[in-house]
């Protein structure tokens, strides 16, 4: 999940922290139709501004195309603030969402579930204009890193571990994760962990990894879709208490747009759309800085959704 | 608004937030901390500069623009930067703040050496004064205002932007301002906004105060006159 933080300060930040802030070239929208498919059902794709959520975007929108929708990607439209009343205003049809983040945006005081918890939490509080299809079993979920020689050192595998020697260990996250309960808060009350020492960074960005990497940081918090988890090696601490709320990824869409032909569509790619194969797809576009139209396309027809 | 004002008041007004290690007073010494040494340093590295291409009028051009580039550069992005190679410390914040504060330094002290009489310059050479005497006894005296003055913009650019060290996890004001907008407080961000600007109020005015006592009383009196 990323809250991407409104305001002067997500400004600033967009300049240098977001590592995928703004990196497709794509215009402010691109309008292509199935060949042969005159007249299909058209539907609208917006997407948030990170790098991710425009890359399920044309996923998304290459997945109706080939089954003969008439498709228009818009992407990078802002964070959930300005995208979600922007489709329940019905300009735009359908966006790639992250249930638990979602949930908390309708809900802040919703407590963290399972994926199917999430999705019916959800239809019992969605506006009856709003819809979420089947989710994925693909998550960007919010998870606390160390390094593989911090792991070995105190032989840490879970947050449960940490309760031990917390109180030896700094701990880096941005600064909003000091007060909020998916952080030090909730830390302290599931877990009993206490860290020595506080280190304020930015939200999965250079800063947070590079101190990680460097040692300034025992425990770092991160996105579990980040390719530099794996490229560096570093160890994702297990939550068995579910302090971080499962977040995979599913189409918000406008309830008059739903047809079962849309469903099915998603229940196939579902099959398909792993956290692992949305890491692939983040490596190609973070990374290498691919295009994430090209990505999409690509990733589609290698799984042979299209 | 109203409300608001009351709230940065109450939120001043907690005993709370003035003791302590995130307390006003810490943060207040960690603003001063980094705001001085950067200045120092930057006067260290600029001085020099500024004093060589007054005085003998050469290289100006060059020295003005090169560290004249550093007023272009975002300092958010050489925090970054450097933050990437040196990890976690704050030299980040030291660099950044050394290239913020040179330039204003090196072109005000080049503006007042070139400021200073060409008359003056020769009854100090047919007195039979050394280059090293003409500098210091002639020269930088009739600069000081505008070199100080140099100093003073300098250090009031510091003091705003020193709340930069908060980005990489360090204190000073600028913790509130972090803070204060991820966990959407603002009274909080208001706060340490305010808190910046008095500092930087205040510092204005005893620099402008030791500006006009190291002013030599020939050019105050000057001055004064050309004011009555």
């Amino acid at each position: 999940m990323r809250k991407l933080s409104v305001g002067l300060l997500g400004l600033v930040l967009a300049l240098t922290a977001c590592g995928g802030g703004t990196t497709t070239l794509a215009g402010p929208s691109a309008t292509t139709s199935a060949p042969g498919s005159p007249g299909g059902e058209t539907i609208v794709i917006g997407t948030a501004n990170f790098t991710e959520n425009v890359t399920l975007g044309y996923v998304y929108a290459g997945l109706l195309k080939s089954k003969g929708y008439t498709v228009t990607v818009k992407p990078n439209l802002g964070s959930r603030e300005i995208i979600f009343p922007a489709l329940k205003k019905g300009e735009i049809d359908l966006l790639p969402e992250y249930q638990g983040a979602l949930m908390a945006y309708l809900d802040p005081d919703a407590t963290s579930s399972d994926g199917d918890g999430e999705a019916k939490a959800l239809a019992a509080t969605l506006p009856p204009e709003l819809k979420i299809l089947p989710y994925a079993p693909a998550q960007d979920q919010t998870v606390w890193l160390v390094t593989k020689e911090t792991a070995a050192k105190h032989n840490l595998k879970s947050l449960e571990d940490l309760v031990k020697i917390s109180k030896q260990l700094v701990y880096g996250a941005p600064p909003e994760n000091k007060t909020r309960f998916i952080g030090v808060v909730g830390m302290k009350k599931l877990y009993g962990i206490e860290f020595k020492e506080f280190k304020s960074l930015d939200v999965g960005g250079p800063l947070g990894k590079a101190a990680l990497k460097n040692g300034d940081v025992d425990v770092a918090d991160g996105f579990s879709s980040d390719p530099a988890i794996a490229d560096n090696g570093w160890i994702v601490l297990e939550d068995p208490k579910h302090l971080a709320p499962t977040e995979n990824i599913a189409p918000l869409v406008r309830a008059d747009k739903v047809t079962d032909k849309l469903t099915a569509a998603f229940v196939g790619l579902n099959a398909k759309l792993t956290t692992d194969e949305l890491v692939k797809m983040n490596r190609r576009t973070d990374v290498d800085k691919e295009d994430p139209e090209d990505v999409a396309d690509e990733w589609l027809k290698s799984m042979g959704l299209v | 608004m109203l409300e608001l004002l009351r709230q940065i008041l109450a939120w001043f007004a907690d005993p709370a937030h003035w003791t302590g290690g995130d307390g006003l007073l810490a943060r207040l010494a960690e603003h001063l901390e980094y705001s001085a040494l950067s200045t120092l340093a930057a006067a260290l590295i600029a001085l020099p500069i500024g004093l060589a291409i007054g005085h003998t009028g050469r290289g100006a051009f060059l020295a003005i623009n090169a560290t004249g580039f550093g007023r272009a550069l975002p300092t958010i992005g050489i925090v970054t930067l450097v933050f990437l190679v040196s990890g976690l410390s704050l030299w980040p914040v030291y660099i950044a703040l050394v290239v913020l504060a040179v330039p204003a330094i090196v072109t005000n002290t080049y503006a007042g050496m070139a400021a200073v009489p060409r008359e003056l310059r020769d009854a100090a050479r047919g007195m039979g004064m050394t280059g090293w005497q003409r500098l210091w006894q002639v020269e930088v005296p009739v600069a000081a205002p505008l070199i100080l003055a140099g100093i003073r913009l300098a250090a009031i650019q510091v003091i705003a932007t020193a709340t930069m060290a908060a980005y990489v996890s360090f204190g000073g004001f600028g913790r509130y301002l972090f803070d204060g907008l991820a966990q959407r407080d603002l009274p909080q961000v208001l706060a340490g906004a305010a808190s910046v600007a008095v500092l930087a109020i205040t510092t204005d005015l005893l620099l402008a105060a030791l500006q006009r006592a190291l002013t030599p009383r020939g050019l105050r009196d000057t001055r004064k006159e050309a004011h009555a």
